[in-house]
């Protein structure tokens, strides 16, 4: 991936020249997901500032979803029964395992930095960025591994320690946003790649307190293995419920009781990410407001709307329709892990048949779907509502939903997957979104054909509430998503079930 | 048995097959379980039990041939589910969930339960409802698929390995319970390796070798086909015995002393009888073979 990334700065380069690279940083959608654009003049230092957060947290999650499989979910399979009935002690077994995830985490890193030597870039840059990626992955595997030992479920585990990885993205972006709140960079490794500042300052302080934050996550998570019991967490959670829930006893109950929880997570984390947005909505139209040559070049890049508080809004919630396909994609991704750990077989030798089972969920993770827009609206509004920006509380709720077609074309897809690759679920799932704006984003950034941008979900999706709903690109996307989820409800229904 | 000829026929298999690959699962099953049967189904591990009832449940697809549970094609799920009741060999629960959730969720999507019953087999098998699956042991998970399976009175309950994770006591109370279901009539179709089980609870087996069947008898019938032992004390010595290893049947023979014999006897017994007529014999024992026994036969092992 890291190859592709040089090659892609390459072709960006050779494309574009500096004033288009400034109005492409304009837009706020990729301001806010990739930081304050600094060195941009520097090839290395575009790179980074295109690439680097993204790429921090694509390796952060990678390290802590991997760090909780090897531990927790060994530990959870049983696995590690029979390590320990060994000579091996417990804390010893997790500090080996740490290890592996850590000097793994550097390798990752040290491709990424790879990559950018290929591309020419300044060694000492190149080092100080890799050195980053590689420091943020070590803490996401330490934070995995700290999880695995305070939570008892691989799932628990691995959902917090993205969650708390997520969180520092959110703090980076606070800290970024809020002068009086900038220290907080300090506490988060992408904070710390900020400050760091590759190609540019090229500051080596920041490298050394992400050292201390691995040093400190990764010994308290060895500290924390030592005398616990073999299968258990730290925090246990309660073993008993004597109040049985009332939805349990249906299908469309079975439903939304296991979407509640997640439907939870993901609804806070996205509320709190465009309350966000929100509260900075007055700062960034101002400043396009009072620098009218950037909002001209960000005319020119396609994104006209950005000086009116609506079309600001309206551009960030694009990313809200990959959050949500995401959300719904891994909501049959659940449903596929069901399966393969035999969780289904009693429910499936009831007479309830699969596809049955499948268009249920399919309609509970819908209802969830359009309750996380329209929460993640409502929490765009009270953000503009706090600045005084002027963004209606009907609008803000319709453009969330309005990116709903992309997000149940997520969960089509994730269904066509569950019926005829199981094994791929989530990652077929969440193609029309990410494949979809990354098509989207290269399409419109090297002027390719019309005919390839078609093919990108979000071709067809207007910027609600800047402009009117794309009544016909919304139908036509439900349509595919129809058809898809049929398709793979009746290939779900015509196969051996797994587990 | 308790069958009539005009009843459909609880289980009915028809040269059922499943290939995985290049492997043969399961291979030219035909088989009919009749209405009101406990039908034990036998053979070691990797002989495709788990495999043939799965395609019973219609959670795999038949590569050949076809399985009707009352007539209900199995792949039918919504139709043939409404008659019966399934117990897993490996049973996974939801972690979060507490058993009497996951009893309450079967029973709710299901044709309806007795809750009353329900309540007295949490009581018999000594089962905490209110704990989070995660909390249960293997055999804990056992009992919550077997009282969910118990209590909705399918006429059809098929179980496979059911008691692989419980203690004695409570694979007395099991069997209990299989009787009660016999009692009422229901039909059993029980995998199992457990043959003193089958051979307790069961009036006919199926045997199972790499997929195929290979015998299918009732319980009587199928230790009449076997070896049995006889064991033959004399008064006083008899020469004239020594003739008996030439009998049809008859192998293994063996003097321990002058006045105890000991033989191997396949097929009716009237000829060895009749040749022990003019012998003065003090005492006569005809041991059947053990299931254990029979089943070693077909796998080519004779128990030590």
């Amino acid at each position: 991936m890291t190859a592709l990334v040089a090659v892609q700065y390459r072709g960006l380069a050779g494309a574009l020249g500096a004033d288009s690279l400034a109005a492409l940083a304009e837009n706020p959608a990729i301001r806010t997901l990739f930081g304050p654009p600094v060195g941009l003049d520097t090839a290395g230092g575009f790179t980074v500032w295109r690439t680097g957060t993204v790429l921090a947290v694509l390796v952060g999650i990678w390290a802590a979803s991997t760090a909780t499989r090897l531990t927790r979910g060994d530990e959870e399979a049983g696995r590690w029964d029979l390590l320990l009935a060994g000579r091996l002690r417990l804390p010893s077994l997790v500090a080996r395992v740490l290890v592996v995830l850590l000097g793994a985490s550097a390798v990752v890193g040290a491709a990424g930095g790879l990559g950018l030597v290929v591309a020419g870039a300044p060694v000492s840059g190149s080092v100080l960025f890799t050195a980053c990626l590689a420091g943020t992955g070590m803490v996401g595997s330490a934070l995995g591994v700290l999880c695995a030992q305070l939570f008892a479920d691989r799932r628990s585990a691995s959902g917090v320690a993205v969650a708390v990885l997520l969180a520092g993205l959110l703090a980076r972006m606070v800290s970024d946003g809020v002068p009086a709140l900038a220290w907080l960079a300090w506490f988060t490794p992408f904070g710390l790649l900020g400050r760091a500042a590759p190609f540019a300052e090229d500051r080596w302080l920041p490298l050394l307190v992400l050292a201390v934050l691995v040093t400190a996550v990764a010994v308290l998570a060895v500290a924390l293995a030592t005398g616990r019991d073999v299968g258990h967490g730290r925090l246990a959670g309660r073993d008993r419920r004597t109040a049985p829930s009332r939805l349990l006893t249906s299908l469309p109950g079975l439903a939304v009781h296991r979407t509640g929880r997640p439907l939870a997570g993901w609804a806070t984390g996205a509320m709190a990410y465009f309350l966000l947005i929100g509260l900075l909505a007055t700062t960034m139209t101002e400043f396009l407001r009072d620098n009218p040559a950037f909002a001209d070049l960000a005319a020119q890049a396609g994104f006209a709307q950005l000086v009116s508080v609506e079309g600001y809004v309206s551009a960030l919630y694009t990313l809200l329709a990959v959050v949500i396909g995401a959300f719904t994609a891994s909501r049959v991704a659940a449903t596929a892990a069901d399966e393969t750990a035999g969780r289904l077989a009693l429910l499936y030798s009831r007479p309830v048949s699969r596809a049955r089972w499948a268009a249920t969920e399919a309609a509970a993770v819908t209802l969830a779907a359009v309750g996380l827009a329209a929460a993640t609206g409502l929490a765009a509004w009270a953000g503009t509502a706090w600045v005084d920006a002027g963004l209606g509380l009907g609008d803000a709720v319709t453009g969330a939903l309005s990116v709903l077609p992309v997000a149940l074309l997520c969960l089509g897809a994730a269904l066509a997957a569950l019926g005829w690759a199981p094994a791929a679920v989530l990652a077929i799932g969440v193609l029309p979104a990410v494949g979809g704006y990354l098509l989207i984003v290269f399409a419109d950034t090297f002027g390719w054909p019309r005919a390839v941008r078609w093919f990108s979900p979000f071709a067809h999706l207007n910027d609600v509430p800047a402009e009117p709903w794309n009544v016909a690109g919304g139908i036509g996307m439900l349509a595919v998503a129809v058809a898809l989820a049929t398709a793979g409800c009746l290939g779900y229904a015509r196969r051996d079930l797994a587990g | 048995m308790a069958t009539s000829t005009t009843s459909v026929p609880a289980l009915r298999m028809e040269r059922l097959g499943k290939r995985f690959g290049t492997t043969d699962a399961v291979v030219d099953l035909s088989l009919i379980v009749p209405a009101g049967e406990v039908f034990g189904f036998l053979g070691p591990n990797g002989a495709g039990k788990s495999t043939t009832i799965r395609m019973l449940l219609g959670l795999l697809l038949p590569t050949s041939g076809a399985a009707w549970v009352f007539d209900a094609p199995a792949g039918d799920v919504e139709r043939a589910h409404e008659m019966l009741a399934y117990v897993p060999a490996d049973v996974a629960l939801w972690p979060a969930l507490t058993g009497r959730e996951c009893l309450s969720l079967l029973a709710g999507v299901g044709p309806g339960i007795d809750a009353a019953y329900r309540d007295e087999l949490l009581e018999r098998f000594a089962l905490d409802p209110d704990r989070k699956a995660r909390t249960y042991s293997t055999g804990n998970r056992q009992k919550v698929a077997l009282v969910a399976a118990f209590s909705t009175r399918a006429p059809l309950l098929v179980l496979d390995e059911p008691t692989s994770g419980l203690d004695p006591l409570m694979e007395r109370e099991f069997r209990a319970c299989i009787a009660e279901a016999a009692a009422r009539g229901q039909t059993v179709f029980l995998s199992s390796h457990q043959l003193a089980e089958v051979e307790a609870v069961c009036s006919r087996v199926g045997i199972l070798r790499s997929g195929r069947l290979v015998e299918v008898a009732g319980m009587a019938d199928l230790r009449r086909l076997h070896r049995s032992e006889v064991i033959v004390e004399l008064a006083a010595p008899e020469p004239g015995l020594r003739g008996l290893a030439d009998l049809p049947g008859v192998a293994d023979v063996r003097w321990p002393s002058p006045l105890r014999l000991e033989l191997s006897l396949t097929g009716p017994p009237g000829t060895v009888l009749r040749a022990l007529g003019g012998a003065d014999v003090a005492h006569l024992e005809v041991r059947e073979p053990s299931l254990e026994e029979i089943f070693l036969d077909y796998y080519g092992q004779v128990p030590a």
